[in-house]
This record gives structure tokens, C-alpha cells and sequence, in this order.
């Protein structure tokens, strides 16, 4: 009991820290210009589509976009060539059920993350540990509560900059969508926030867990970030080279490990797969912490 | 008599080479221990094996009688003032200092004024809210110092206190902890004798990794056996100073050019001894000082 209170002590203050921490703040305001001006440009492109399909047609043009993108997209001839794409009917439930911020949000959520979770938190714990701050700390605490109290503290770091960019774009949106300024839809952004949220933890997890190892915040950075391009690499080989036979026969027990594989679980709709996909990458992001943690452990300060 | 840490056959190896070898040191409770040696002596590796940022190749250490360094056990009685460590640079110390305080399970509120007291302490009452990253290096130094001593832990461990300060609050830090004697036990890590001799009451000298000498500071320069007389010529006639004190051995320091007078207090006081000696002396040559006791460095420098 006392080790969660100190690791919870802990937690809120890494948050407060790292609020306060300028490249922190920095790389937040970076991640929330981006959500906007990627909702920003996607709702122009819209808008452009949107023009040209009522030019072909020789319909009035709407000085507001998503009125024809709406139709189109509840239209039967586009739920059938959607249909045709997916070959899954509940996966096409899933998307086409979904508003079209929605989708271009939680593209970019996904998409971005891992980068985000590097460059927010990547170092922190390398850069305790080559300053000497650790050392004011672990006597107080044991090493165990001081690496989850960090981790804890940037996951609800991660969740902020997370819901603000998810509120930040709906925002955009709301502004510029025809029929989008709906409180469902802003719900909707925030539980898109969530589910990007936690697909940040395994990266969380792996970069926090590498960050254990060096005592140089720039050096912890760049593992990260090759840790994250190597898991996206390995999880299209092992993707493309899956097979029956031989060692192939293996690759798909690696891409369990990776958190890739699960991250169509968190676009499903039915609760199952979302508990499921959402379970599997928290314990990942467990796992590559304390095993970055279980050197540490032995490692001198 | 009960001690606050005992280190024994303490061994740490970096590679080939060992910066512990063997070391065995006990600090009595309440003791305020100077540690002194060289540079790479191993006076900051004991210190941080202690405190259970290293770990061992070889040896034991018991602290407060409760075994090796637990957080479990000895968070908020043991704290550490670590050599080139640096606070975090975005928090204020107000703050930090009570963020210190809640990890060594103080209350809030406790947690808070402890951090306030001892910030007023070390004379930062002014800086309660400056980032660290602000503060010159000799406040941060005192920041620093101020973390060790919240909630009023038992045995504190000091490497390296009074580097970087300014002559006032170097003055105020010796005052500050020498007010602590008696009631905390103090290990400090100094290069500066002289704060040592004012500060501690017990001494260990350390070399290559091992303890050469570990006693009390009494027992080491001798104040209340010893009178020292810094003279400016070699006394000629040692029989005529013999006489004078019977029960004294008689022995001159050239390099200091210092005459050396060992007596037994059991027999004679201090003031005694100068009665008779120094009207005995003055016959022969100048005195400049008359000290109590040989001085640290002298010691120090004749056990190396």
C-alpha cells in the first residue's frame, strides 16, 4: 500500500515536472498545432472533393464542406465498395458507423503517437539518472516505485496532450464541417483520444524501458526512436513473410509481441475487442518497462 | 557503544581496479565523522554504497543496526547530500523539498513547513519559488543541503557540504551543522580540514580504499594533552625546559618549527603546564601562537 502511495507521489509530481518542462510543453503544443492543422487540411481536401464531385454532377457547390461527403458516405453504393474493401462486415459497421472527423482524427491520433510518446517521454528517465536527480529520490523511494511513479506520471502526460489535441481538432472541425458541432461527436473525440491513449502505452513502455539504460537523455531519445521504427518495421515483415511452414510458421507469435498487431482491436466498436486489444497493450507496455527496469534494478547510480 | 553504520571488508570493483578495498569504518550514534583522504581515496564510493546506490562486490554494511540500505526500512531516517548530482532544474525547492518530505511519509502539512524551515535555514527563504534552474551553484549547494535534513532524519550522509559557498553562508553552514552534534549522526566528506576540525568530533582517514585511521577527533590532534608553541627559533636548551615540566615529553616539529608538548591531564591542566613552560621558553626564543592540540593536517599528514 505504501509503495503505490509513493509511487502515486511520484507519478504526480513527473506530471507537474514535466508540464512545467519547456521541451515538454514545447512537443505538446507541436502535437495539438498539428491535430488542428491536419483537420484543418483534411477538411479542405474535402471541401475540394466535395466541389469537384458536384462540378461533374452539375450541382450547386456548398459553401460549407462535409453536406455531400455525409450523404456520400451513408449512400448503399459506398457502403458496398466499402464492403468489397474490407471483406468484414463487422469492421465495415465499425468505419462506415463512424463520422468522417472521427476517422480523420483517430488516423492522425494513431499514426502520430508513438512519435509523440518518444519525443514527450523518451529521455526522462535517462536524464534523472545522468543528472544524479535520481539519487535525491531513491533513498526516499525504492527504484521500482520511482520507475512506475515516471512512467504513471508521462502516461497521464500522453493522455493530456491527447485529449487536447482529440478537443483541439474537434474544435477545427466544428468550425469548419457542416454538421459536425454535435455533443456526441466531441464524446466521440475524447473516446478516440482514449483509445489512442492507450495504444501509447506499449511506446510508452518500450521508450521509458530503453530510457533505463543510458544515462545520456539524448542518447535515450534516439533508441527510442529507432526501438519504434524497428517495431513497425518487424511487424510488416513479419506481416508479409507469415506463413504455414518452416520458421515462418513463428512470425505471427512475434507480431503478438509487437503492439502493431493489436491496434485494429481499438477501431473495433464491439466491447470484446476493444477490452481485449486494450488489455494486451497495457501488459505489453508493462513488459518492456520492467524489462528495461530489471537492469536497472541491478545498475549502479 | 552503539553505531549508526558499520561497514565491513567493504569491496567495490570497478574492472581491475578496486576504489573499495577491504574498507571497514563504524560511526557511532550521534557521532559527527569526518571523512578525509585524497582524491579517489574512496570516500564518495563508501558513501554511496551506503546509501545503496552502488552495489557491493564484496563486504557488509548495517545502518542503524537494521542491515544493508532498505528503502523500506530506513526511508526518512537515512538521507544523502550525493557528490555532483544535480536537483531537477524545473522544480522550485519550496516544492521539491515537500515533495521529499511526502516520499519520507511526513503529512502535507509537515511535509510543507519542514520544507519551509529548513529553506529559512539555509537562508533561501527569499528563493522559495525560483526554479532551481535560477539559483547560482552555492544555492543550489544549500538546496541541497536543506533536503538532508527534512523531517529530522537519524544519520545523514554529507559529501562534499561546503564546496561552492560564499564565505557568510560557509560560515552559517559550519554553525548549522555543527548545532546538529549530539542529536543526528553527521558523516561528512570534505577536502577542507579545518571545517572537518570544527565540525566533527570523530575522524577517519582513508586511502587507497581502506581505513588507515578512524578515531575521535580528541584522540587524533590531542587538545586536552597536547600544547603546541610555534616558536621563532629551536629552543637551545632542552634540559632548562625538561625541568620546568617534569611530566611532559618535549619534541620539536622543523617543518613547522613548533614545539610539541605532551602532558598528562590526569596530572596537570593546560594552564598549568603553560605556567611553568612558557617563562622557561621565553628565555630561549620568540613564540608566536600557543595552540591546544596538534592540528588536523599535521596528523593527517603524518599517518599518509
Amino acid at each position: 500500500m505504501n509503495e503505490l502511495r509513493q509511487m502515486w507521489r511520484v507519478a504526480c509530481y513527473e506530471w507537474f515536472d514535466a508540464l512545467r518542462s519547456r521541451r515538454a510543453l514545447v512537443v505538446l503544443l507541436l502535437y495539438l498545432a498539428a491535430a488542428v492543422c491536419n483537420m484543418h487540411w483534411s477538411i479542405n481536401l474535402l471541401h475540394k472533393l466535395e466541389n469537384e464531385l458536384a462540378t461533374v454532377l452539375q450541382l450547386p457547390q456548398s459553401e460549407r464542406a462535409g453536406v455531400v461527403s455525409t450523404a456520400l458516405w451513408k449512400s448503399k453504393p459506398f457502403q458496398s465498395m466499402m464492403k468489397q474493401m474490407t471483406q468484414n462486415d463487422l469492421v465495415l459497421q465499425d468505419i462506415t458507423g463512424k463520422h468522417p472527423v472521427e476517422l480523420i482524427y483517430a488516423w492522425f491520433a494513431f499514426f502520430y503517437t508513438p512519435l509523440l510518446v518518444v519525443l514527450v517521454a523518451g529521455n526522462r528517465i535517462a536524464e534523472d539518472i545522468g543528472s544524479g536527480a535520481v539519487r535525491y529520490v531513491i533513498f526516499r523511494t525504492s527504484r521500482a516505485s520511482w520507475s512506475l511513479g515516471k512512467f504513471m506520471g508521462q502516461t497521464l502526460m500522453i493522455g493530456l496532450a491527447l485529449l487536447l489535441s482529440g478537443a483541439g481538432a474537434y474544435a477545427v472541425a466544428k468550425c469548419r464541417l457542416a454538421g459536425s458541432g454535435t455533443p456526441d461527436l466531441f464524446l466521440n473525440m475524447v473516446q478516440w483520444s482514449a483509445r489512442a491513449w492507450v495504444y501509447s502505452i506499449p511506446y510508452l513502455g518500450l521508450a521509458m524501458g530503453l530510457s533505463h539504460l543510458t544515462r545520456s537523455a539524448s542518447k535515450a531519445t534516439i533508441m527510442g526512436i529507432i526501438a519504434i521504427a524497428a517495431c513497425f518495421v518487424l511487424s510488416i515483415l513479419s506481416r508479409h513473410f507469415a506463413s504455414d511452414i518452416g520458421w515462418r510458421a513463428g512470425l505471427p507469435y512475434l507480431n503478438v509481441l509487437l503492439p502493431d498487431d493489436h491496434k485494429m482491436c481499438l477501431w473495433r466498436n464491439a466491447a470484446a475487442p476493444l477490452v481485449t486489444g486494450s488489455t494486451y497493450l497495457i501488459t505489453l507496455g508493462f513488459c518492456y518497462l520492467l524489462a528495461g527496469y530489471a537492469i536497472f534494478r541491478r545498475r549502479d547510480v | 557503544m552503539d553505531n549508526a553504520i558499520e561497514t565491513v571488508g567493504l569491496v567495490k570493483r570497478y574492472g581491475a581496479r578496486r576504489a573499495l578495498d577491504g574498507l571497514t569504518l563504524a560511526v557511532p550514534r550521534f557521532a559527527v565523522l569526518g571523512l578525509i583522504g585524497p582524491n579517489g581515496a574512496g570516500k564518495t564510493t563508501w558513501m554511496m554504497s551506503v546509501a545503496g546506490f552502488l552495489h557491493l562486490s564484496a563486504g557488509s554494511v548495517n545502518l542503524l543496526g537494521e542491515g544493508p540500505f532498505s528503502p523500506a526500512v530506513h526511508c526518512g531516517r537515512v538521507t544523502i547530500l550525493p557528490q555532483d548530482s544535480e536537483l531537477p532544474l524545473e522544480s522550485r525547492p519550496l516544492e521539491l523539498l515537500a515533495h521529499y518530505g511526502l516520499l519520507q511519509g511526513l503529512t502535507r502539512r509537515e511535509a510543507a513547513s519542514s520544507a519551509a524551515a529548513m529553506l529559512e535555514e539555509v537562508h533561501l527563504g527569499d528563493r522559495f519559488n525560483s526554479p532551481i534552474r535560477s539559483l547560482s551553484h552555492g544555492m543550489r549547494k544549500r538546496v541541497m543541503i536543506a533536503q538532508c535534513f527534512i523531517g529530522f532524519p537519524e544519520l545523514v550522509l554529507l559529501d562534499e557540504p561546503l564546496s561552492g559557498l560564499d564565505p557568510r553562508e560557509l560560515a552559517h553552514m559550519r554553525t548549522f551543522l555543527t548545532r546538529r552534534r549530539g542529536r543526528q549522526t553527521l558523516v561528512i566528506s570534505s577536502h577542507n580540514l579545518h571545517d572537518i576540525e570544527v565540525m566533527c568530533d570523530h575522524v577517519a582517514f582513508i586511502e587507497n580504499g581502506r581505513t588507515v585511521r578512524a578515531a575521535t577527533l580528541e584522540e587524533v590532534v590531542g587538545k586536552s594533552r597536547t600544547l603546541v608553541y610555534h616558536v621563532t627559533a629551536e629552543p637551545a636548551d632542552y634540559g632548562a625546559l625538561a625541568r620546568a615540566v617534569p611530566d611532559s615529553t618535549l619534541t620539536f616539529d622543523v617543518a613547522a618549527s613548533a614545539l610539541v608538548c605532551r602532558y598528562d591531564p590526569h596530572c596537570a591542566t593546560a594552564e598549568e603546564v603553560n605556567a611553568k613552560l612558557l617563562p622557561a621558553l621565553l628565555l630561549q626564543c620568540g613564540i608566536r601562537t600557543v595552540t591546544r592540540g596538534a592540528s588536523l593536517e599535521a596528523e593527517y599528514l603524518k599517518n599518509l
